[in-house]
């Protein structure tokens, strides 16, 4: 990777820990909005876990989004190998990419990628998985 | 994964048991396919992770379906490994010690129960994550902080009794449980503390048993599985202070402990000081290979270098106070004063009032974060780490002492050094990150040499460790050696007594069951070489 590419990727992604760590004063100013969405998933929809037709972006969100949603690990992750494609860095964001196909969402997430673990039956049922799949694959 | 049959177990009757366990729980929660076998296995194992195979993983719902499965476990003899969420990063994932296991899986029981805001409690299931309670806490609104590790993706109960650490006033995890619901290796059902009692309220409240206390017995244990704890946690404060220093050199560690400890011991400090070397802040920054694409450990012009460029110093220490804005700055006052007589240069200041959003990387405020597995990516490929951790005084003899001795023989297994000491009170945790590809196996079997020549000479000097991978439990209790092992023969006497048939997590923290005994050196991987490492 260049250094360029290093250091924009930093930017964009490190810039919140550069600055909660070692940077600027947090304000003390109004209240502040909503937390973002990787602070506060949605809840895990109750029922059966086992059956299908969830809603896949909940799901999704409830279940991988400690690490998929804006600023979690894996969208850090995503947002560096995307940028060094060229592409942009919204492209971290899974919920953002067309060129996931449904299959091979199944099979990073039963297979793991890189820093990414597999994840067990428990961690997403198989039918929760085809929702969130299904949801991701915007290629088909 | 192939299958690893339990010991003893013929095939005919590990049929048997999965299908007795499916009468339990359904048969989609006895999960023994290969694949099943690959996602409970150990995702960053040093080396094969077939050496600690699970034979299949069963995932209850309720306390009386793990009483169920556990009478079970004992009618087929087919033994457990319990995981809360399975997520014990670094120490061996959701993978058993011994092979052959089938893993216990509560990550489906994961109801907060109860969150008292007004005396700062809550009771959990084991599958709750910090991220699940973390939200709960939010969507409530309750003025309530939590402590987390380095990988909020985990359990908080599990890692509360695996010994856990956090970088805030209740950072020693363990501490903050009281109160358990334990299902005893017989399938018989305990309350601790105040909650031998029936519907007594304080079972959550008051620390202790009428009677011997054993709450604490069931941390880092297999004496029986935990189904329910009651845990404290943090009131909101007014307000927050976080004062950072850059700490230059390497040595200054020395008296930055001998600065700290006395104000952590005395009060005035209230939080577990956590002080990473400077290579925690560059895993963050992009990949090593982007610093320095050589094999061997970063030399150390190269290191100057990089410290200057991103302006850091070799160490950092983000300390945070907490209370109302009056005490904080009478206490901050007191603490750059002592830091001032060794550092010229003040500290960054970053207040917290109520009412200020909380950044989503503030660890020392208790959100939860996986960030810090970030540092997977730092080798690349399959990126893996170990840690090890002893536990030195919080002097800086001891921690200048511990730190030239692993800085030496990492230095001689041409490994880059990143460690941090936690100081949590009148001792500090040192843990020092163990990097690596697990599809690079000389890289592999330089870690694991490193790692038993680490625990050996650390052990010689007199220090052991807190907590460690499936892979050196054993060699790490053999460092435990009082009068023959005392900790040990008594740990086992009490397990063989308690677990006849030895059926919850044989082998956990070097504890063996009678019915179990033969097993303990079945997986050699530290065992055969700890005493002859390298350097």
């Amino acid at each position: 990777m260049s250094r360029l590419v290093v250091a924009a990727a930093a930017l964009v992604l490190g810039a919140t820990v550069a600055l909660a760590q070692a940077g600027a004063p947090v304000p003390h100013g109004p209240p502040p909005g909503p937390p973002p969405p990787y602070q506060l998933r949605p809840a895990y929809p109750a029922g059966d876990r086992l059956k299908a037709g969830g809603d896949g972006r909940v799901l999704f969100e409830a279940h991988c989004g400690y690490c998929h949603l804006a600023g979690g690990m894996g969208t850090n992750l995503v947002t560096k190998q995307q940028m060094m494609m060229g592409r942009s860095p919204d492209q971290g964001l899974l919920a953002n990419r067309t060129d996931l196909t449904a299959d091979y969402v199944k099979a990073v997430v039963r297979n793991g990628k890189g820093a990414m673990p597999v994840q067990t039956r428990v961690d997403i049922t198989d039918t929760e998985l085809d929702a969130v799949a299904k949801y991701l694959g915007k290629a088909g | 994964m192939k299958l690893h049959l339990p010991p003893r177990v013929s095939p005919q009757t590990f049929a048997a048991a999965l299908k007795a366990y499916a009468g339990v729980v359904g048969k989609d929660w006895v999960m023994a396919s290969d694949s099943d076998r690959d996602a409970y296995s150990d995702i960053y194992a040093p080396g094969d992770a077939g050496q600690w195979a699970a034979s299949a993983a069963v995932a209850p719902a309720s306390v009386e379906e793990v009483r169920a499965i556990v009478r079970l476990a004992n009618e087929y003899k087919t033994p457990l490994w319990p995981v809360a969420r399975g997520k014990n990063l670094g120490y061996g994932t959701a993978a058993p010690r011994m092979a052959g296991a089938i893993v216990l899986d509560l990550g489906r029981m994961n109801r907060i129960l109860d969150i008292d805001p007004k005396l700062a409690t809550c009771v959990l299931e084991p599958g709750v994550g910090f991220f699940d309670l973390h939200d709960a806490i939010l969507r409530e609104k309750h003025p309530l902080w939590m402590s987390v590790p380095g990988n909020g993706w985990g359990s908080v109960i599990g890692n509360a009794l695996d010994h856990g650490i956090g970088y805030t006033p209740y950072g020693l995890h363990a501490r903050n449980l009281c109160g358990m619901e334990v299902v005893l290796p017989d399938g018989d059902l305990l309350r601790t503390g105040m909650g031998a009692m029936d519907n007594n309220p304080a079972w959550h409240l008051f620390p202790f048993s009428y009677g011997p206390t054993f709450d604490l017995a069931f941390t880092q244990s297999n004496l029986g599985v935990v189904t329910k704890a009651g845990l404290w946690l943090q009131p909101a404060p007014e307000a927050s202070l976080e004062l950072i220093f850059d700490i230059p050199e390497e040595g200054d560690i020395g008296w930055v402990v001998d600065t700290i400890a006395p104000l952590k011991i005395s009060g005035l400090i209230d939080q577990n000081v956590f002080i990473p070397s400077w290579l925690g802040k560059m895993v963050l920054k992009g990949q090593r290979h982007d610093f320095w694409d050589k094999p061997g450990a970063i030399p150390e012009w190269r290191v100057a270098e990089l410290l200057k460029q991103y302006k850091l110093g070799y160490w950092q220490v983000a300390l945070r106070l907490y209370g109302e804005e009056s005490v904080i700055k009478a206490k901050a006052e007191i603490v750059k004063t002592a830091m001032k007589r060794h550092l010229a240069a003040a500290p960054q200041e970053n207040w917290w009032r109520q009412g200020d959003a909380i950044g989503q990387y503030e660890i020392t405020m208790g959100v939860p974060s996986a960030v810090p597995l970030q540092m997977s990516d730092w080798i690349g490929g399959r990126g893996a780490h170990m840690g090890f951790s002893p536990v030195v005084p919080a002097t800086s003899a001891h921690v200048l002492g511990q730190l030239k001795r692993s800085r030496k023989i990492i230095a001689d297994h041409d490994v880059d050094f990143y460690a941090s000491f936690t100081i949590g009170g009148r001792f500090a945790n040192n843990i020092n990150m163990l990097m690596y590809d697990r599809d690079d196996a000389p890289m592999v079997e330089n870690m694991k040499s490193l790692f038993n020549a680490l625990i050996a000479e650390t052990a010689k000097a007199g220090y052991g460790e807190y907590r460690t991978h499936l892979g050196w439990m054993d060699p790490v209790m053999d460092t435990f050696n009082f009068n023959n092992n005392a900790l040990r023969r008594f740990d086992e006497k009490v397990k063989s007594a308690l677990d006849p048939n030895g059926i919850i997590a044989p082998g956990k923290q070097g504890v063996w069951p009678a019915a179990y005994a033969s097993e303990r050196h079945s997986a050699p991987q530290g065992a055969a070489s700890a005493k002859g490492g390298k350097a």
